[in-house]
């Protein structure tokens, strides 16, 4: 994650209202250190490390994400994949070195990319690799899953407005905002503002390539990775999505990022999902489902 | 697939093994060997069935510690408040929940009771644990009472096969244990005096929607019953300078206050001395307006000073001491102008691993799960005498508990030594 993470929590009692934060973000630090794959003492780099070796048992909480990030990962049709280490760092995403891989080192990293290598055991609840090399990197989901986790805590608390966001890329709504209306949340592509959504009980999370990228030659490459084709994504330029959950936005927006227009297959009116993607310049591809999307700032 | 070999149970591996059991006695202090690799490391046939009784912030560690923990099957848990169990319930889907303790008690298919709630409400459960047959992990303090943790000692020592250890982290964890060894092979030289902080930037303040729920949330803040900072954190870090220096204090001083979170009466920034036999000293500080610098322990001697933190040990020489010899080929680390030769309990294995002795180890443990490991190991390849028993977890606790009563009294007690008896 490594981002910055705010809590607006609207209430009375200072000390209440305090108290509860403060144990949203132990939640979201815990989860971070847990969580990272930079971070060599996390439980994630524990798998990485080990799971090409042996079994490796795990908390239930991140068997359970590792099983969500699975499903989305069959429900994109690979367009979000976070076992992609390998890629990242073929791309130097990782060092943040930047560099444009060659052919055969390109295809050496998407030989131990992709879900299909990790094999989850609902029984024993371990997790394996079936080759060495392979590397999940939660990023795609994890901020999501801390916002979501620290909203459940302050939920807990009797909360009953807040606003929680991750490296402002990721957003939770809590009831209404101090005006009385849903939190109005805006969306940016640079300097300009697309558009803006109105949260209320919902999440959102908005994914850009421009977010880390490198410029080599004449081309910028972006960090988020295509990992059917183990390249950037191009299909996009800005991509958002509304849902429940902050866990289903994060995978979504970025699998809308690589899908581009054909994102679409996500919108679903029962579960409340509603995706929209920009492609240059400044094309609206879907609105429905999101809402209260405020065209007229287009 | 295992080979058929590999799949013996553990009693069975203590009969006919050589590496699970080797141990040294130093000094009175017994050092289990670990077996070294993955490689050689049996694969486990059973686990312990555990229940886990409080799920509070702490609770949820040593829940989430268990459940990575192969020997171990958390079957239950307890807790008084529904909304901690509803959270057990999603993190643990297949586990029983109960508001009532003495459930569990009932439950025979369980042996091993994890007890994790708030201190002042230890001693009935540990007790009824005991009584109940059950082998008993009690988080430390013991209690909020010298008396009630004297009950819960007594009760632990009558019950003779279980195994009872109190949460006292750090005479399990390897990195200590390493730098303990080394210290006593003389490492130090004279030892002089030992500093140790633990700061963090709280306000200790739990909450709820509900108004008893907060108040019985809040027992760290009601002087009545709360331990203090020194009793509920600093009783670790005593722990570590009563087994390094080998003796119980004397003596406490405390100092204390409120600075900085108002409208309470259990201080937020604590200092004591310990004063040992010898003569050395211990200065602690504890706080939870500062988080600089964070937890760290630190002995001084007349040849070197040795620091521990995040899990790794440095030693910092002086110019006069004498050789070791193996120093010149350690890694060494800079801290401002000083150098710290790194020392590691692992270093072989890192080593191999081509890191760097400053990087996380992505093996390494946290200081529970080694704690919760020692419990479990003792369960199969003991009982024998738990590395923190229930003496010394006892010892411990009147240690913190009369250094609260320092800080709340702004003096200084001595020890007197039928405080720890049983």
């Amino acid at each position: 994650m490594a981002t910055r993470f705010e809590l607006v929590l609207l209430g009375e009692d200072e000390v209440r209202l305090r108290a509860a934060g403060e144990e949203a973000l132990r939640e979201i630090s815990s989860l971070e250190r847990r969580l990272s794959y930079y971070s060599d003492a996390s439980e994630l780099t524990r798998v990485n490390h080990g799971a090409a070796l042996e079994p490796i048992r795990l908390a239930p909480d991140l068997f359970a994400l590792l099983g969500e990030a699975e499903r989305f990962v069959k429900k994109t049709n690979g367009a979000f994949d976070p076992v992609i280490g390998p890629l990242m760092r073929c791309w130097g995403f990782v060092e943040e070195t930047g560099s444009v891989p060659d052919q055969a080192r390109l295809a050496a990293a998407r030989a131990i990319s992709g879900f299909h290598h990790v094999d989850l055991d609902d029984k024993s609840m371990c997790v394996r690799f079936d080759r060495e090399g392979v590397e999940i990197d939660l990023g795609g989901v994890a901020k999501g899953y801390a916002l979501d986790e620290a909203a459940r805590i302050v939920r807990e608390h009797g909360i009953k407005s807040a606003l929680l966001h991750g490296g402002t890329s990721t957003v939770v709504g809590i009831g209404n905002s101090y005006s009385g209306a849903p939190w109005r949340i805006g969306i940016q592509d640079g300097d300009t503002v697309l558009g803006t959504i109105e949260l209320r009980d919902c999440a959102l999370s908005v994914s850009a390539p421009s977010g880390k990228y490198f410029t080599y030659g004449e081309r910028t490459y972006s960090h988020i990775l295509d990992p059917r084709t183990g390249r950037p994504a191009s299909e996009a330029a800005v991509s958002a999505v509304v849902s429940r959950t902050a866990t289903k936005c994060d995978a979504l927006s970025t699998a809308a990022l690589v899908l581009g227009a054909k994102a679409s297959q996500f919108h679903d009116a029962k579960t409340g999902i509603g995706v929209w993607a920009k492609a240059d310049p400044y094309t609206v591809l879907f609105l429905e489902g999101l809402p209260a999307f405020d065209r007229n700032l287009n | 697939m295992p080979k058929r070999q590999d799949l013996i149970n553990r009693r069975d591996f203590l009969k006919t093994s050589s590496l699970g059991t080797l141990a040294s006695v130093l000094q009175g202090e017994m050092i289990l060997i670990e077996p070294e690799s993955k490689e050689s490391r049996p694969v486990i046939t059973e686990a312990v069935n555990c229940a886990l009784i409080g799920y509070g912030l702490w609770g949820r560690e040593i829940s989430a510690t268990l459940s990575r923990l192969e020997e171990a099957n958390l079957l239950a848990v307890c807790d008084n408040y529904p909304v901690m169990l509803q959270r057990a319930q999603r993190s643990l889907p297949n586990i029983s929940t109960h508001t009532d303790y003495r459930e569990i008690l009932d439950r025979r298919d369980i042996p091993a009771i994890f007890i994790a709630t708030p201190t002042h409400l230890h001693k009935q459960i540990a007790v009824d644990a005991l009584q109940a047959g059950k082998h008993v992990y009690c988080e430390a303090p013991l209690a909020a009472s010298v008396d009630d943790a004297r009950q819960i000692a007594t009760a632990a020592r009558d019950h003779e096969g279980q195994i009872f250890q109190g949460g006292l982290l750090y005479r399990t964890e390897p990195q200590y244990r390493s730098v303990y060894g080394f210290i006593l092979s003389g490492a130090l030289g004279k030892a002089v005096m030992a500093r140790a902080q633990w700061h963090a930037r709280e306000s200790w303040y739990r909450t709820s929607p509900n108004r008893d729920r907060t108040e019985a949330l809040n027992w760290r803040l009601d002087p009545e019953i709360s331990p203090g900072l020194v009793g509920e954190i600093g009783i670790q870090q005593y722990d570590t300078a009563i087994w390094i220096f080998g003796s119980l204090p004397r003596a406490v001083s405390g100092f204390g206050g409120v600075y900085y979170w108002e409208g309470r009466d259990v201080a937020d920034t604590v200092q004591t001395v310990m004063e040992f036999p010898t003569g050395e000293r211990m200065i602690y500080d504890a706080t939870i307006v500062s988080s600089f610098d964070a937890m760290y322990d630190t002995f001084y001697g007349s040849d070197s000073t040795i620091i521990l933190r995040d899990g790794k040990a440095w030693m910092f020489k002086e110019v006069d001491a004498p050789m070791l010899g193996w120093e010149v080929y350690a890694r060494k680390d800079k801290f401002y102008k000083e150098t710290g030769i790194a020392l590691l309990a692992n270093a072989t294995k890192l080593d191999a691993l081509g890191q760097s002795a400053t990087d996380d180890d992505p093996d390494a443990e946290t200081p529970l799960f080694h704690a919760l490991k020692a419990f479990l190991d003792n369960y199969f390849f003991g009982p024998y005498e738990p590395v923190m028993d229930y003496q010394k977890s006892f010892d411990a606790t009147v240690v913190a508990l009369k250094a609260n009563e320092a800080v709340v009294s702004n003096t200084r007690i001595e020890f007197q030594p039928d405080w720890f008896e049983l």
